[in-house]
């Protein structure tokens, strides 16, 4: 164990900062720009059974600090994933997780099944806003969470995560749902559903009329929702939602996660992950933590008992 | 890769349309027509995303590359405040350019702020003529005069050249062997039209809203025909410059 080492319910992360789903592509990118094997994982684009084109353009709509997409899961499927992409990202030392989504949660269970220990987890996307069957459906009800959870995790060979919607009533108890269907650890937040509209053509921006919105505009709502997942559930946390600094990073882990990814950021800042990273270890080092698991829920807040989330070891 | 260059130069070339003139030697080591630079305009979280600007010219002897851009929305307004002698966050060159061709005879077509990237390519052409449409102010027909044989100019309000679109004033397509054309969707979906119904090769560079830019978001989506099928190209890294035969204009 070094400083900065995690471990997310089994996958052991050399460092907390990953690369989120939709965000980085397969890694091929970015590669040009810095050695993929400086990152502690990388999320993949989100894979589904068939190849999918995704939704009509115009998919993105900038907002107030930050931005809404309707990409609509475009991806080339998860043979083309491990025939073609995979082979790329193993000539790195970073963890892969593979982002999956289906219509029904037999595909999501093919899935599963297929990809073995090929990557080294399974993100489970019942939060994307951009589709219209699955995706989201599974994803805001306890009930529904729970039974997809518990059907993939019998699937699956490697440590299952569970990617959460803002989109619910209470995130508390999705997370508890996630946890009980056998989620090693939780990941959040996804996209919260947004609109834009043109008011001289008085239409939606976006072809697919609503998108998800991400970016610094959504970190708040990220920051408070992880901070009552980890007061839910002892599972490990990713926390993500308009992460672009080692700052916001640092508050994630003060809310209760154990590791963080960066999203939107990548899109205007190839190098944010490495500048997060960067920015993380010398925040440790300033303030005398020997170890990067002693951040998450180390936070004095008003009127509880300040009794500090702590990991269990 | 990713610069922070210095504005060598910032203008108004007519009413709404600016040309930047960016240092930037490496970048335009790389640098071919066509391609586009993706420009952080400043420092704050707002506006978040970068934009992309097509280059317009690449002076390699000076190391600067020139973009034009035209001042519609919250970014290009913070871009037009920018001065000489400041810095901007840019990354590039990015995208597919135009390949250029030695078949002879060529036509750049171009409407609106989408003549600005032909610009580099009619000078990279030995024997090219220029076909431009303007709804009324014009620029850079000095250069394109000089770069190209003939210069044919349309404006919507008949200010210069002859009255309205660009694509009513290309009277013999035949006699070129490429036909370059970037401007608005329809004037695009014309060109493409013309070039079809005679034979005449054509590449067109199409603008779609993009996020990244270098090809991981998969926002800036474009129709594009692979044989009997059609698939989503992205126009940041597999355009914006695509042959026009493959490029459906009705999605």
């Amino acid at each position: 164990m070094t400083r900065m080492s995690v471990n997310i319910g089994g996958i052991k992360l050399k460092n907390p900062v990953l690369t989120s789903s939709g965000t980085f592509g397969f890694g091929r990118e970015y590669s040009g720009f810095y050695d993929l094997s400086k990152l502690g994982g990388i999320v993949v684009k989100g894979l589904t059974l068939e190849p999918r084109e995704g939704n009509k353009p115009p998919r993105i709509a900038e907002t107030p600090a930050g931005m809404l997409n309707s990409v609509g899961l475009q991806n080339p499927g998860v043979e083309y994933f491990i025939e073609k992409e995979l082979p790329f990202l193993r000539g790195y030392d970073v963890a892969v997780i593979a982002n999956i989504a289906g219509n029904t949660v037999e595909e999501y269970c093919m899935m599963a099944r297929r990809l073995g220990s090929l990557v080294d987890g399974i993100e489970l996307n019942i939060s994307c806003p951009n589709v219209k069957e699955g995706g989201a459906a599974f994803g805001i009800s306890s009930e529904s969470v729970y039974n997809i959870t518990r059907r993939v995790k019998e699937q699956c060979k490697v440590p299952l995560i569970v990617k959460l919607s803002p989109n619910v009533t209470d995130i508390k108890e999705i997370a508890e749902s996630a946890k009980e269907g056998g989620a090693d650890a939780l990941s959040l937040i996804n996209t919260l559903r947004g609109m834009a509209i043109d008011i001289n053509s008085r239409r939606p921006v976006l072809a697919n009329n609503v998108g998800g919105l991400s970016g610094p505009a959504v970190k708040p709502v990220a920051v408070g929702m992880v901070w009552q997942a980890a007061q839910a559930v002892d599972i490990p946390i990713i926390g993500m939602g308009g992460i672009s600094c080692w700052e916001d990073a640092i508050e994630f882990m003060l809310a209760g996660a154990d590791a963080v990814s960066v999203g939107t950021a990548n899109f205007i800042n190839p190098y944010a992950p490495l500048e997060i990273l960067e920015g993380i270890e010398k925040y440790l080092i300033k303030n005398q933590f020997s170890n990067i698991n002693e951040l998450k829920g180390n936070l004095k807040i008003y009127g509880g008992d300040n009794k500090c989330l702590q990991k269990k070891e | 890769m990713q610069c922070i260059c210095k504005i060598v130069e910032n203008r108004e070339l007519c009413k709404d349309v600016f040309e930047m003139k960016i240092e930037c030697p490496e970048m335009v080591r790389e640098a071919q027509p066509g391609q586009f630079l993706h420009l952080k305009v400043n420092k704050s979280i707002d506006p978040l995303l970068r934009r992309p600007i097509s280059i317009s010219r690449i002076y390699r002897d000076t190391g600067v590359i020139s973009i034009v851009y035209q001042c519609v929305g919250k970014g290009t307004k913070e871009m037009t405040a920018l001065k000489k002698g400041e810095y901007i966050d840019v990354l590039g060159p990015l995208g597919s350019g135009f390949t250029l061709s030695d078949e002879g005879k060529c036509a750049v077509v171009g409407g609106g702020i989408g003549i600005a990237p032909l610009l580099e390519l009619a000078c990279s052409l030995k024997d090219c003529d220029a076909y431009l449409g303007f709804r009324c102010n014009t620029y850079k027909l000095d250069e394109f005069s000089s770069a190209c044989k003939e210069l044919y100019i349309a404006t919507e309000d008949g200010s210069t050249g002859s009255k309205g679109y660009v694509t009513d004033i290309i009277k013999d397509i035949t006699k070129y062997n490429v036909i370059y054309a970037c401007g608005p969707k329809g004037m695009l979906k014309r060109v493409k039209e013309l070039c079809e119904d005679t034979g005449v090769k054509c590449f067109v560079s199409v603008e779609e809203r993009m996020g990244c830019g270098i090809g991981a978001c998969l926002v800036c989506a474009c129709r594009i025909k692979e044989g009997d099928t059609w698939h989503y190209k992205k126009a940041c890294t597999d355009g914006p410059v695509f042959a026009a035969e493959e490029v459906d204009f009705d999605d």
